[in-house]
């Protein structure tokens, strides 16, 4: 057992810093806006071979990919592309690429720059092209964007992937929601701890009250833990495992955003603050995959069984 | 960055299994671990079960060579904590002795005192209890009133009480920390044995099982300076060092594991786990029991290549905590009748429990050491 990055996945690392060192900021057109997509950054992720990760050099570096990306303020579509797609397919697919369930009346996550998407049916995974003029983008505070069909999709002009499809995409998209929680939590900690220590109150900086301190300390536990638990679920490719990190990354968002957002105050609540980045991601994400409680539930029927 | 064990570390928990299966009397599960590790009675089988350890090579195999281990790594020393958590911890209090009171000596120890006590705990055969906390001093290590005044005649005259102190009946020797000084941090460390004149010992009854909740005093108790370990004042850099050990030293995660897979086969066995609501706490529970696991193996890996965990070591123990804490409301919430009469091993594990955010560095301290070690929080002005 190593918890130290190889040679190999340390360049991982540093070529994606290097590439995102330039997206570290919103660009002036979207200040102000609860979220922005960088169709640039998305293109050179492809242009960069970095989601052929999973299959060229394996779903660990395909998940750090992943938590790199969401650690910026800018969004950008990973998740399905480096680790749900690559593991239900030889072919890579058109990016970026939409996960989609339930209510398809109901606006999905990241539908509205989505060139592809896969939709869970629950017995089958279908592959459907994207036509952005059948999507309507619609407001949202969450920290994607989100959209949803003008009309029902024809779900039979896919391509389906057969039931057995339906399990490994639960899964990946898991590790994918994980390794984003991950990601998102990092920097929404990172960013906290240092206004803590600028913003003064009663005299002193507010990250030196005991009260602030613990809260805070609980977090970066809470960081730290869903790091090594999505890079766990992604080496052992366990199922069980994956399902053990999207739980753990819900059932935890709650506090982080609480947390997070009190020791930020009202500044906090601006859209020019960039704490929401990544708050409002780890919110969109809450209800990803059934939700914590659905995550917690798969982990019960894999462990024990299923209910009688 | 990877997560396989070794062969050589699946053998050697083979190894482990194999022996512990092969050692334990036919009575453990049923009149000797129900005790608790604390107890008289697991006390006086750990001499039995460490010795037979020690005559393996098993006991002490990650100390150098030249103490009587087998040069193993950090890797050695946890399979072997999660091996004897897992079976009710045989070891007993020894479990301290391996890994830090000896380690501890090691480091710091005169050649004397590494002769004295380094054989006896590789041989399985000593019992340590610590004198670390006071009566009134909770978490302020450092205000301690226990005095080892120097003597104008050589050797120093101890003064004092120490509470909580965990074995101290059954104890062979003493790991005491006494002030030797009138500034903060002056504080010594003594070898004592506890069959010196002076020593006193009044146990409390309590809920955390046998053995735990006692009381040593100290009244004119005449130590030789040879039981000093380390110069005078230097306490708090050698305890600093050894308490690293002590904070993520038990696996917790590994028996929490057992415990929920034994209350989940009592809901089945009693048809009450088909209900969502409690598969849902209990998927959750294995999820931050889990994270926890993670966390101390992170520590454990900093261990093994760098010979320390820092602040990583407070944040693992945090993880576990609040993991056993929400066990421990299952517990409570659908098996309750572990404590009136149930399955033993859920109580002693919600009994052990009820003191592992208080004792070795209490919840709140690990925060305090979170915020200031790995966040770089200011301190309060």
């Amino acid at each position: 057992m190593d918890f130290d990055f190889n040679d190999e996945q340390q360049l991982l690392v540093s070529s994606l810093q290097g590439l995102f060192h330039n997206y570290a900021e919103i660009p002036p057109a979207g200040r102000g806006e609860t979220s922005w997509f960088s169709a640039d950054l998305q293109r050179r992720l492809v242009q960069g071979g970095f989601f052929d990760t999973a299959r060229q050099v394996g779903t660990l570096e395909a998940a750090i990919v992943v938590m790199e990306a969401a650690r910026l303020p800018v969004v950008v579509e990973t998740g399905a592309s480096a680790l749900v797609a690559p593991m239900l397919l030889d072919e890579p697919l058109e990016g970026p690429v939409a996960l989609l369930s339930g209510d398809l009346s109901k606006a999905q996550r990241l539908l509205p720059v989505a060139k592809t998407a896969l939709v869970d049916l629950g017995d089958d995974v279908v592959v459907l092209e994207v036509e952005p003029a059948d999507v309507e983008p619609v407001e949202t505070m969450l920290a994607y964007p989100y959209g949803r069909f003008r009309t029902p999709p024809d779900l039979a002009k896919g391509r389906r992937l057969g039931a057995g499809a339906v399990e490994p995409l639960r899964q990946w998209s898991r590790v994918a929601l994980a390794a984003e929680c991950a990601g998102a939590a990092q920097s929404a900690v990172e960013f906290t701890v240092a206004y803590v220590k600028d913003r003064k109150a009663f005299g002193q900086p507010i990250g030196s009250f005991q009260a602030v301190q613990h809260r805070l300390a609980q977090c970066h536990q809470i960081m730290r833990a869903l790091r090594y638990n999505v890079l766990h679920a992604a080496w052992t490719r366990e199922p069980v495992r994956a399902d053990m990190a999207a739980a753990y990354a819900q059932m935890h968002i709650q506090k982080l955003v609480f947390d997070l957002h009190q020791f930020n105050g009202a500044i906090g609540l601006t859209t020019e603050h960039k704490l929401h980045y990544w708050t409002f991601r780890l919110r969109a994400l809450q209800p990803e995959a059934g939700g914590g409680d659905a995550s917690a539930l798969a982990v019960a029927d894999k462990l024990w069984g299923a209910a009688a | 960055m990877e997560f396989a064990w070794t062969p050589e570390q699946d053998a050697y928990r083979q190894t482990l299994k194999d022996t512990v299966e092969e050692l334990l009397p036919d009575n453990w599960a049923t009149e000797i671990a129900p005790h608790s590790y604390g107890s008289k009675e697991q006390i006086a089988y750990s001499k039995i079960f460490c010795a037979e350890m020690a005559e393996r090579g098993l006991l002490v195999q990650q100390w150098p060579a030249e103490y009587g281990g087998g040069d193993g790594d950090a890797w050695q020393q946890w399979i072997l904590a999660e091996e004897m958590m897992l079976v009710g911890e045989p070891r007993g209090p020894q479990y301290m002795n391996v890994n830090w009171i000896g380690p501890a000596i090691m480091r710091s120890g005169t050649p004397e005192q590494k002769a004295e006590h380094l054989g006896r705990i590789a041989g399985g055969q000593v019992i340590w209890c610590q004198g670390f906390s006071e009566p009134g001093g909770g978490s302020d290590l450092a205000g301690m009133k226990t005095k080892a005044e120097r003597q104008a005649d050589g050797g120093y005259l101890v003064n004092g009480s120490k509470i909580w102190t965990s074995y101290s009946p059954s104890a062979d020797y003493c790991f005491l920390l006494a002030r030797t000084g009138e500034q903060r941090k002056a504080i010594s460390i003594f070898l004592i044995p506890m069959n010196l004149k002076g020593i006193e010992i009044q146990t409390y009854p309590g809920l955390v099982g046998k053995g735990h909740l006692n009381q040593v005093f100290f009244t004119d108790v005449a130590v030789p300076d040879s039981m000093r370990m380390g110069e005078e004042g230097q306490a708090w850099e050698i305890i600093t060092y050894a308490l690293r050990f002590e904070r993520v030293s038990v696996a917790r995660f590994h028996i929490g594991r057992k415990v929920l897979d034994r209350a989940v086969a009592q809901l089945q066995r009693e048809g009450r786990f088909n209900d969502t609501a409690v598969r849902v706490r209990a998927g959750r529970i294995a999820a931050m029991l889990e994270a926890g696991r993670l966390l101390s193996y992170y520590v454990i890996d900093q261990r093994a290549k760098q010979g320390s965990d820092d602040v990583n070591g407070n944040i693992a123990r945090v993880s576990v905590s609040q993991a056993t804490q929400e066990l421990q409301a299952f517990i409570m919430d659908y098996t309750p009748d572990a404590l009136t009469g149930g399955d033993y091993v859920l109580r002693e594990f919600f009994r052990a429990n009820l003191s592992s955010t208080i004792a070795a560095g209490a919840y709140e301290i690990q925060l305090n050491l979170i915020a200031q070690g790995a966040l770089n929080l200011p301190r309060n002005g």
